[in-house]
């Protein structure tokens, strides 16, 4: 899982540093994290899922063994964090 | 660990059962609460209410009818006003499931003797010398606040609204079904 606050201060990480394994060349600037990205562990899965189910909240509750109404109120949760990690940005 | 997964499910089973399934289920319980009811003298006269009083088949699924009909209309009502995306049928569905534990109710009343109204009007502490009466006055206690929890986790999953919001709308929402309730079966029952 990639580190997204900071370990001592709690702070937003940046990434600075980004590296070419078949020739070693590297790329420094500081660049935000995608907004995907720092979402929890629980939540990116949650959204590949989603993702692999066509966006059938349906099949992902029978596959989950949740009501639907459950699967739909993570759903809300993840997009009410995507929203204030945007206005944040 | 799994006592506390059963606890947990049966103080909100709705994580896991809504929609038609839930409605499926509390009909099943709804209709058997009905029969017994009427059988055991044991009247829901109320959304969250419960009196013992002789009662016809038709006046018990009449009472339980107006119940279920109040409940699931407010609750539905105060989530259009509140919530913004939900579905009819998880209010439907989840709100008659919440109407179940009532069931214990209609069984226990086989097993209580009805004091006699007129000895209770005239001396209402005679109802203490019936031990069958005092349990299931006990055992209504419990047995209501269970529905009362079901109702709120009914109505807190099925239109996704949290903290204060939650709590102002569901009390609103309970008093409001319960005195609907009383009043349209006073006029029709």
């Amino acid at each position: 899982m990639l580190p997204t606050y900071c370990p001592s201060c709690h702070a937003q990480l940046k990434v600075e540093c980004l590296k070419c394994e078949s020739c070693g060349t590297e790329v420094n600037g500081s660049y935000d994290l995608p907004v995907l990205a720092l979402l929890s562990e629980d939540d990116q899965q949650f959204i590949l899922r989603f993702v692999k189910n066509s966006g059938s909240l349906k099949e992902m509750a029978s596959q989950m063994k949740l009501s639907y109404p459950t699967v739909r109120n993570l759903l809300n949760d993840i997009i009410h964090k995507i929203n204030s990690y945007e206005t944040s940005l | 660990m799994k006592n506390k997964n059963v606890f947990g499910f049966l103080m909100n089973p709705f994580t896991r059962i809504a929609g038609w399934q839930a409605f499926g289920l509390g009909l099943f319980f709804v209709v058997l609460m009905g029969l017994l009811g009427a059988y055991s003298d044991i009247a829901f006269d109320g959304v969250i209410d419960m009196h013992m009083i002789d009662i016809s088949l038709l006046q018990s699924f009449l009472y339980l009818g107006i119940d279920l009909v109040c409940l699931v209309v407010v609750m539905w009502i105060t989530g259009l006003i509140v919530s913004t995306n939900f579905r009819f049928i998880d209010i439907l569905g989840t709100m008659t499931l919440a109407k179940a534990p009532f069931l214990l109710l209609s069984i226990a009343g086989f097993f209580t003797a009805t004091p006699d109204l007129s000895e209770i009007y005239k001396n209402p502490y005679i109802i203490f010398q019936s031990v069958s009466f005092v349990i299931l006055i006990a055992l209504s206690i419990p047995v209501i606040i269970w529905s009362i929890t079901l109702i709120y986790n009914a109505f807190k999953i099925s239109c996704d609204i949290k903290g204060s919001k939650l709590t102002v709308a569901f009390i609103i929402a309970l008093l409001v079904s319960e005195a609907l309730s009383k009043v349209l079966i006073y006029l029709f029952v």
